[in-house]
């Protein structure tokens, strides 16, 4: 039988969350031979032409026009979509900017900061543009899994997807959940 | 009183028993049954706003909070089920989404209700879209800070200020999505109403108010890794007991037992809270000797104790034992107090002992040597109030609190003589007498109740006296049939016996004779007096003229001990025992040596009316090397020649 092949992306986030899956050590080679990684930080695709997969794994928020994109294209791809972290469950660390413009937030990044001489702001046609306000996957595509935690425990990504490879799709359970 | 009749409902399919007029979620508990609560606290009244509670009864359609709702006989309760559970889920969902809950930057996350709950009920995402609106936050304040991001208006914090301090600083304002806490009218913190006593910050199930010490991870780790311990506060002579924080000996938080079982309810003041856990200055964890050249050396136990030996028997015979003193802190225990007395009277019976506080005794003397008092949870029963140089903000914040309940729940009436008090606005009169009107204005009471208690005609005129304002006072003195005086430290400390003796026979006055005990309550100044005093540590007379050199015993931080350490002359030799280096005992001290604080020690202390007291096990352990005061007298004393001759 062909191995279920999954696909992972990093958006608005720290990495932390695919830090805290390589945490897992030994158990990821239980994953890995389990399923097939097609797609993830480390193949740094630009053209995100995803092959088709089981199941799309999004770290971090939705903050930009690229990040919307990809977020549509993989929900595409993938039969089933697994959130992790508090970024991209509940738009996290990066919401802090909703309360702020962001010609506001800009001006402030780019051209104001005390270190900053003759600055401009970034934009280009190849640069993709901020949306006005950050939001979690779950207002963007709909979502099957949600493994919040900032970043998600190892034990609470490995349950995740122990539970969806054997065809489960569940709450995360008291004793595992965690948001901090 | 007739019995309350037990009536027999259902509650999850078991039959219970229980007394008719409880609440659904009280006759659950009774018996077992878990029953999610966020805005209920045990310690306060039912609210029923954020309806974590609901459950399902009689099968109806509607659920209700369990908190509000008084059980029925035959009614059929179910506390959990899949719609139940559903309805707590999206109660959850809302209260996430409505404000700015992000745990991963929240100082008590780990130790927080609503994330407790939202794990327990797997919310693992929002299915509404979080609102995205920015709420203030205050920091205004010294001890809390108030983040309106966090906070869920279960209205705990409005309610424990109001039901439990009394106080009423906080309140609502604004409606809906808008509501905000609100500190007195639409204030900050900071320069407010507010007392800093933390009963709201103890009650908050939320991050939403928290304080500013020790709330760091590196510091306070995991709640899992925290130990509670019961103990009570010896900063005042109220004893409240405490639950103290403490993870691998080092203090993380200080709280309130509650629900209370005391008149107290359970609060704590900013003291008893808050000074424990501030960062006080350098510990003391070793002796220091002062070398030749004035600076502070590190010692060796032998060698400090053999100086501080040698020092005061240096001034034993140049001056005569006479010129010794020993002073003690009237914050120490029972067992360092009598230790300390007996270090004294063995080995320099001619010196001076005294407790740093003893001219408040002294006043108090000069008024009658035994003054009986009533135990201070009577103030609730007074129906007057008659405060008389009473600064309870500063040494018995708990004293002003009930003052406040006294007025609110009872309608008791209060007058204020003296110094400006927190109960001002609240109290029926204040006159501000100052020290040299003290008299004149007891004076004139007394005239004015019964000519007979005012032995020593009043000399020279009061503004105030003769006015109508001062007719309407004396009425209700006379009207009331409960009057309780408080004498506060104000008055013990200017010395004036007189008046003193003028209210302790006012109050015996209106306590209709000796057959009941005068209604009377002295506040003392620090939290182990009534007990430094009844041992006879504290010096009946002053005598501080030709003292020469001593040791002083002093428990707290620096500036803890409320009565300031006077200067005694010029000393030629002065050994501190103390937890914590002091500037202020540095100054003339030749040795400092290095006692457990209050918190690392066992001890015995009195409750202030002298109406019993209680044993306090330690919180903390102290640091390696730091003994007892009584390990440390006992070393002293065996230095110490006890058959001295004469001086040479």
């Amino acid at each position: 039988m062909e191995k279920p092949k999954v696909a992972t992306v990093w958006l608005e986030g720290c990495s932390g969350c695919h830090m805290s899956f390589l945490d897992l050590d030994e158990g990821l080679a239980d994953i890995l031979a389990a399923v097939d990684l097609t797609v993830t930080p480390i193949t740094d695709f630009k053209d995100y032409d995803f092959p088709e997969a089981t199941l799309g794994i999004i770290e971090g928020a939705v903050g930009n026009t690229e990040q919307l994109e990809i977020l549509h294209k993989l929900r595409k791809k993938c039969q089933l979509l697994m959130a992790w972290g508090d970024c991209a469950v509940f738009g996290g660390v990066n919401t802090l900017r909703n309360h702020i413009s962001t010609e506001a937030l800009l001006t402030r990044g780019f051209i104001q900061t005390e270190s900053t001489v003759d600055g401009v702001l970034p934009v280009h046609q190849e640069l993709p543009a901020l949306l006005p306000q950050v939001l979690a996957v779950n207002e963007v595509v709909p979502i099957e899994i949600y493994v919040p935690g900032c970043p998600p425990s190892p034990e609470a990504i490995a349950h995740a997807l122990q539970e969806v490879l054997q065809g489960r799709i569940q709450r995360m359970p008291s004793g595992i959940l965690h948001f901090d | 009183m007739d019995a309350i009749a037990n009536i027999s409902l259902k509650i999850d399919g078991i039959e219970v028993m229980v007394p008719d007029g409880l609440t659904i979620l009280e006759a659950a508990r009774q018996n077992g049954i878990h029953i999610p609560t966020l805005c209920h606290h045990p310690a306060l009244s039912a609210w029923g706003g954020c309806r974590l509670c609901v459950v399902e009864v009689d099968g109806a359609p509607r659920l209700v909070a369990g908190c509000v709702t008084p059980v029925r006989k035959g009614m059929d309760v179910v506390t959990s089920n899949d719609r139940i559970i559903e309805a707590r889920r999206t109660i959850l969902e809302f209260l996430f989404a409505e404000r700015n809950h992000y745990c991963m930057f929240c100082a008590v996350s780990g130790d927080c209700e609503l994330q407790d709950l939202a794990y327990e009920y797997q919310m693992d995402h929002l299915t509404v879209p979080p609102l995205q609106q920015e709420f203030p936050v205050d920091p205004s304040q010294d001890d809390m800070v108030m983040d309106h991001n966090r906070c869920v208006l279960c209205g705990r914090c409005v309610r424990a200020c109001r039901e439990l301090v009394g106080d009423s600083v906080l309140d609502f304002q604004n409606r809906g999505g808008q509501s905000l806490v609100t500190v007195d009218v639409s204030g900050q913190l900071g320069g407010s109403t507010c007392v800093s006593c933390g009963a709201c910050l103890q009650v908050c199930p939320t991050g939403a108010i928290f304080d500013r010490y020790r709330t760091h991870y590196a510091v306070k780790g995991k709640s899992k890794d925290w130990v509670s311990k019961e103990s009570f506060c010896p900063q005042c002579g109220l004893l409240c007991p405490t639950v103290s924080v403490v993870r691998r000996n080092s203090l993380l938080r200080i709280e309130g037992e509650m629900p209370g079982r005391e008149p107290d309810r359970g609060q704590l003041c900013h003291k008893g809270r808050f000074d424990p856990v501030k960062t006080t200055g350098p510990r003391l964890t070793e002796p220091l000797v002062r070398g030749d050249d004035g600076t502070w050396q590190k010692s060796t136990w032998t060698a400090a104790l053999d100086r501080i030996a040698g020092g005061l028997e240096d001034v034993r015979k140049n001056n005569g034992a006479q010129a010794l003193f020993a002073l003690i802190s009237s914050c120490c225990s029972n067992e360092e107090l009598t230790r300390f007395q007996q270090f004294i009277t063995t080995c320099w019976p001619e010196g001076y002992l005294d407790t740093l506080d003893g001219r408040h005794f002294r006043t108090l003397l000069g008024a009658g040597s035994l003054i009986p008092e009533v135990p201070w949870a009577t103030m609730l029963e007074a129906d007057f109030i008659l405060q008389v140089g009473v600064i309870s903000s500063q040494s018995h914040p708990i004293i002003t609190s009930l003052t406040r309940r006294a007025i609110l729940e009872n309608k008791t009436k209060v007058a204020i003589i003296g110094p400006e008090n927190p109960i001002g606005p609240w109290a029926s009169f204040h006159l501000p007498a100052s020290h040299e009107e003290l008299l004149l204005t007891v004076n004139a009471i007394c005239i004015k109740i019964n000519p007979d208690l005012a032995t020593d005609p009043a000399k020279g005129t009061l503004s105030h006296v003769g006015t109508k304002g001062f007719a309407d006072f004396i009425k209700l003195i006379e009207d009331s049939e409960k009057t309780l005086i408080i004498i506060g430290e104000a008055l013990t400390e200017i010395g004036d016996s007189a008046v003193i003796k003028r209210l302790v026979d006012l109050a015996q006055f209106k306590s209709h004779g000796a057959s009941q005990a005068p209604r009377l309550i002295i506040l003392k100044p620090a939290g182990n007096s009534a007990a430094a005093w009844s041992l006879g540590v504290a010096a009946r007379q002053s005598a501080r003229n030709q003292l020469k050199g001593g040791l002083i015993c002093a428990t707290g931080e620096d500036g803890w001990d409320p009565v300031l350490i006077g200067t005694p002359g010029n000393l030629d030799f002065l050994a501190v025992l103390t937890p914590y280096f002091s500037e202020t005992l540095a100054r003339q001290a030749s040795v400092l040596l290095p006692i457990p604080t209050w918190m690392e020690v066992d001890g015995t202390y009195a409750f202030a009316d002298g109406s019993g007291s209680r044993f306090k096990r330690r919180v903390l352990t102290p640091p390696p090397g730091v003994g007892s005061v009584e390990e440390t007298l006992t070393a002293l004393s065996g230095r110490i020649s006890t058959n001295p001759g004469q001086p040479d």
